[in-house]
């Protein structure tokens, strides 16, 4: 019995996956160790701090932005498409469910449904004009999406300054959504049915991933786009159905954060944590495998928010743990795994590494 | 033949090689005196390239020495070969396609004039090896705008610009037409009769005879033959290569066609000029040509990859012209691409993922659901239909061999019975057994009525699998021959473009 | 009047730092190597220059950190891609990322604040006829890097590196020495353009300060297909941009409106230049036969 799983555990240990984390987690240490800090002392106070009955709450609502983000970009990223322009999408869909929730004549509960289903139209809408750059004007997507993403953030702050703005208030802010106009939350914390929206895409992705044509055959343009081409799989088609449902999860997670606490669209709340990129980091990390791409998004919300539980004990700011993000990636990246010996009993031959095909832009 | 000097120019003594499963090299000896064309000749597989790359640089022998001139020498990398004289046209061209000719020529070895490229040098070199060799090109021209055989003459120079006095050229003509092979040879007398050496790597019985003094034959890495060339004869080299009397080119027997399946007129796309092709049920037509004269492009417009610009193609009598590539899937086209890494397969996909493409929407799937047990049974039925070797179906299919991947890909266009199958060079790069095995199998798939479209470089293959043969040259559909009447002399002089009208001539 | 040489001057000064970034991005992209990670490089150099400037009191000490921190920081660009042939895309996009997080964390610890740095008493570039000596540098950087990729012996060799990297190395030429120094040479670069960024018109550090001018400057490199006078005239165009915006803000369109000029410009431009390059190979005739 233990025989047979040998292999397979030291395939887990000798993953890059692995080597990434702990080598971040040593070189975070480094650097607590660097600014006189207690590395043991700092970590806990980030697993209590974000685990204990304190924080779990925060991690939750946090986990539920980071997994929607990393979810929009993972999907694509399956088929090997970047989509950097998540921080637009998302502030579209933002804004355009705080003007539903303040201008919708249904009543709260539909205008809620009405909020959040147009801020994934407008989301997934903008998304796909980035697919479209790239299918008919041949401008990369990576390129195109993020450039498409900076005139969207101008123009969300703009209405949320000027035309939306709150009378009366100094913050660049709209209004606060009308009574009833927001998501049932669980008792009286932060936590709302957004969670377990998020959840559920999540689940839809995996189903999709596992048990269907539709997702072998992303999988299969992510590991080689020609291959998939030339069995029939239509790349531009792919693509623009990829960054629309892209585009919608980014759209519902600037719903969602406009539809909980604080309840209106504050210009930069909902890009200022970036989750984007925490999104990003997360589908990187798990090869934007659906299971994975859920646990490192936790593992993310953990570590965002156990860095302000380790900032208040140990005085160490918490921007380290956007380093230690950046740093796992980093090392990912260059696919860099403890060595062959370390975990092996004997050789064996060792099928070649499922190389991405990210790069193939 | 110039006077023999003392010592060979190239002395390789008992060169052994191993690499993981293979003996590639089996102590070789190889000795090519200077000034002579030397053949190396072999079978896919026989150990001719590993015994250059050892030569080369490229690769270290396990045992075994090489002496140049006489002189022992050990080689670390191919620069070090360069500097001793050596120098290699590999069988894909190693040249900088944005560049221009002279910038190619001197690259490394550059004239220099205040630490900046004296490109005014570079051309007059270019100039100058040209006239002595006969090796015109314009030193102006891109390299990635030239033809291939001019490609070739760049190569050539590259080495003359760097003084090697030993060439090594590997299937120098695979890309040639007859009539440029020919320069080429000339080209290479006149450089051994300068007292240059040239050895010739090449699996073409009629070069060797033609073009050089003597033979080497490795088959299985060990040297089976060395002969001189004015003393033997085309079965005694093909018998030493092969190991048997000249059995490669079995012929099959000829199938009998039913009703028209694919019925293509007055095709044009890119690289290709109002192609007209019937294909019949029970029928295989292969299509022959030297590469680049519009084959692949063809192949590519009738499996729906590459626009059509005009005319009409109908499968099984329904238009397909402007159908996408599933559609024609749907309408039952099959489809064998020439590259099995970079097209054919995802090497980094499992085999039962490789084996469900193109399946995965049809038999293994229903209302979008693919269930993994499907994929797996699928995988089960192929891997035991078609002998492939995996160790599992989850196993990545760059795990496989070669031979074992061109299995697979074949097995899974087969199992889909559809009724017109394309197939591009099924044999290439694989070994004897599984060519033997690849073979059987499209014959017996056009004997269940299917129609096979086949493109081969391998005339050997053509003749020997194809009911009827039509040669490309230059885009265009020049010549059709029936199976009787294919025979290589016809082929070849069609291929180099014989068989168009003279206003069409070249040159 | 809209046109006229102050809009120029602005123009001129807001392109410097793309225009030194991008240099080093064409570089790479001649050699081969897909750098996508300027933003990060350049923001490495802004800190680094501020943080030299502030302790030594000396901005010409800054600039020479910053250019040094920059290269050593893309180091990671070169053994991650080169070396260990990891992804440059995902590379990049980490770079960029860490540097984020490691100059906030550094401004946090270094200078106890949380935003932007800034003090009277930081020492800034000298301004030449309104303009930083690195503005000045940097065209001379793009007449020094045209005539080094086209003329010399090492540009010829490291445009074959980019193109065949395996007949490079047939021919002896080693395709990692190449690509390290392009990806180097960014880097430098990169620190030149942080540090003029940071000491130029302004002096002050703040976080994520390069607010995507490292991406402008990648597009740059494809908008002038990475030959340095190509990448002057796209980096001119989104300096007259970024110029035209703040002028825009003059007549009292809002702020967001300008912000968002340069990135407008930027994907319009990529537009036309790739519609323009389809159609030419449209028209051509196919090269596969002869």
């Amino acid at each position: 019995m233990t025989h047979t799983h040998i292999p397979r555990i030291s395939g887990v240990l000798r993953s890059p996956i692995t080597f990434s984390v702990l080598a971040g987690l040593v070189i975070g240490a480094l650097f607590l160790v660097g600014t006189g800090a207690d590395p043991l002392t700092a970590y806990s106070a980030v697993l209590t701090g974000s685990l204990g009955a304190d924080g779990i709450g925060s991690t939750l609502s946090t986990g539920t932005s980071v997994l929607g983000m990393a979810l929009a970009l993972a999907i694509p990223l399956r088929a090997g498409l970047i989509n950097l322009g998540g921080d637009g999408q998302m502030v579209l869909g933002g804004i355009t469910a705080a003007v539903t929730g303040l201008y919708s004549p249904l009543p709260a509960p539909l205008t809620v449904v009405l909020a959040l289903l147009a801020g994934m139209a407008v989301g997934a809408a903008y998304a796909a004009l980035a697919a479209l750059c790239e299918n008919r004007l041949g401008v990369p997507l990576l390129v195109s999406s993020l450039l498409l993403s900076y005139p969207a953030v101008s123009l969300a702050s703009y209405l949320a300054r000027y035309p939306l703005k709150e009378p009366g208030s100094s913050l660049p802010q709209t209004r606060a959504m009308p009574d009833g106009v927001a998501l049932p939350a669980f008792g009286d914390s932060t936590v709302t049915i957004g969670l377990i929206l998020v959840v559920l895409a999540a689940a839809a992705y995996w189903f999709t991933d596992k048990r269907t044509a539709f997702g072998y055959e992303i999988r299969m343009t992510g590991l080689n786009s020609r291959f998939a081409a030339y069995a029939g799989v239509e790349r531009r088609g792919l693509t623009l159905k990829l960054m629309s449902v892209s585009g919608a999860l980014a759209g519902l997670v600037g719903a969602i954060g406009v539809l909980s606490f604080p309840y209106r669209f504050v210009d930069g709340s909902l890009t200022a944590p970036g989750y984007t990129w925490t999104g990003l980091t997360a589908a990187l990390l798990a090869a934007a495998a659906p299971l994975g791409t859920v646990i490192a998004s936790f593992f993310f919300a953990v570590l965002a928010v156990g860095g302000l539980a380790m900032e208040r004990t140990t005085e160490v700011p918490r921007e380290l743990t956007q380093v230690l993000q950046a740093i796992v990636i980093v090392f990912l990246a260059a696919r860099l795994r403890f060595p062959s010996g370390w975990f092996r009993r004997r050789p064996q031959e060792n099928p070649q590494e499922s190389p991405q095909e990210i790069g193939a832009v | 033949m110039t006077p023999q000097p003392v010592d060979p120019a190239v002395e390789l003594r008992g060169i052994t090689k191993r690499f993981p499963g293979t003996l590639a090299n089996d102590s070789v000896d190889l000795t090519v005196q200077r000034g002579e064309i030397h053949a190396l000749m072999g079978e896919n597989g026989a150990g001719k390239s590993t015994l250059m790359s050892i030569l080369y640089g490229m690769e270290r022998a396990d045992a075994g020495s090489i002496r140049i001139d006489g002189r022992e020498v050990t080689f670390g990398d191919p620069s070090a070969a360069m500097a001793a004289g050596l120098g290699m046209v590999h069988q894909s061209f190693k040249l900088f396609d944005s560049l221009t000719v002279a910038e190619n020529v001197v690259y490394a070895a550059e004239p220099r004039r205040f630490g900046l490229v004296d490109r005014a040098a570079a051309r007059r070199r270019v100039r100058e090896l040209a006239e002595e060799h006969g090796l015109a090109v314009d030193p102006d021209a891109r390299v990635g705008e030239l033809p291939v055989g001019l490609r070739q003459r760049v190569e050539i120079l590259k080495l003359l610009h760097r003084g090697a006095r030993t060439l090594i050229l590997d299937e120098p003509t695979a890309v040639l037409t007859p009539a440029e092979a020919d320069a080429l040879f000339a080209v290479l007398k006149s450089l051994a009769a300068q007292g240059r050496t040239v050895i010739l790597v090449t699996h073409k019985l009629r070069e060797v005879l033609e073009g050089s003094d003597n033979v080497t034959v490795l088959r299985d890495g060990r040297v089976v033959a060395r002969l001189v060339t004015a003393e033997t004869s085309a079965d005694e080299i093909a018998a030493a290569m092969t190991g048997r009397a000249v059995e490669l080119d079995r012929v099959h027997a000829p199938g009998t066609p039913g009703d028209v399946v694919l019925d293509v007129r007055d095709l044009t796309t890119d690289a290709v000029h109002d192609v007209g092709i019937t294909v019949h049920a029970g029928e295989i037509v292969g299509i022959a040509g030297v590469a680049g004269n519009g084959q692949s492009e063809l192949i590519e417009a009738l499996a729906g990859l590459r626009p059509v610009a005009s005319g009409q193609v109908s499968l099984k009598g329904r238009d397909i012209t402007h159908a996408s590539a599933t559609e024609r899937r749907a309408q039952g086209l099959a489809y064998v691409p020439e590259d099995r890494h970079a097209v054919g397969t995802a090497p980094a996909a499992s085999v039962a993922e490789n084996l469900a493409m193109g399946h995965h929407r049809t038999s293994l799937s229903s209302k979008g659901l693919l269930p993994p047990a499907s994929v797996r049974a699928h995988a089960g039925r192929l891997i035991e239909r078609f002998g492939i070797k995996a160790a599992n179906p989850e196993v990545p299919a760059s795990a496989l061999s070669g031979g074992n991947l061109q299995k697979l890909l074949i097995g899974r266009e087969l199992a889909h019975e559809a009724p017109l199958l394309l197939v591009e060079q099924p044999t290439r790069g694989v070994d004897i057994g599984a060519i033997q095995n690849i073979h059987d199998q499209i014959v017996a798939y056009r004997d269940a009525g299917h129609a096979v479209l086949l493109v081969s470089a391998e005339l050997s293959e053509i003749r020997g699998l194809a009911d009827r043969v039509l040669v490309m040259y230059e885009g265009r559909v020049t010549a059709t021959y029936t199976k009787d009447e294919a025979d290589e002399r016809a082929l070849g002089l069609a291929m180099a473009g014989g068989a168009v009208a003279p206003t069409e001539a070249v040159d | 009047m809209f046109f006229d040489s102050d809009l120029l001057m602005s123009a001129l000064r807001a392109l410097t730092p793309i225009l030194l970034a991008a240099l080093g991005g064409a570089l790479c992209e001649r050699a081969g190597v897909f750098n996508i990670g300027l933003e990060g490089m350049m923001l490495m150099g802004c800190f680094t220059s501020v943080a030299t400037s502030w302790f030594t009191g000396s901005a010409w000490l800054g600039v020479l950190a910053a250019a040094l921190a920059a290269a050593a920081y893309s180091l990671i660009l070169a053994v991650g891609a080169v070396t260990l042939r990891g992804d440059a895309v995902v590379l990049g996009i980490a770079m960029n990322l860490l540097a984020v997080g490691l100059t906030s964390f550094l401004l946090r610890t270094v200078f106890g604040v949380q935003g932007t740095f800034d003090d009277p008493s930081l020492a800034g570039l000298p301004l030449i006829g309104g303009f930083t000596p690195l503005a000045y540098l940097a065209f001379v950087a793009v007449a020094v890097a045209a005539v080094m990729l086209s003329r010399s012996v090492w540009g010829l060799r490291l445009r074959g590196v980019g193109e065949a990297p395996d007949a490079a190395a047939t021919l002896g030429v080693s395709p990692a020495k190449y690509k390290y120094a392009a990806v180097l040479i960014s880097g430098v670069l990169c620190g030149l353009a942080g540090a003029q960024l940071a000491l130029g018109n302004v002096t002050l550090f703040s976080e994520n300060m390069t607010a995507g001018r490292g991406w402008i400057a990648v597009v740059a490199v494809m908008l002038g297909r990475a030959a340095p006078v190509g990448v002057l005239l796209a980096a001119l165009l989104f300096g007259l941009a970024e110029a035209a915006g703040f002028r825009l803000q003059g007549v009292g369109l809002p702020q967001q409106a300008t912000d968002a000029a340069p990135y407008v410009v930027t994907l319009v431009a990529l537009f036309l230049s790739t519609a323009r390059r389809r159609r030419r190979t449209a028209n051509s005739p196919s090269g596969a036969t002869t």
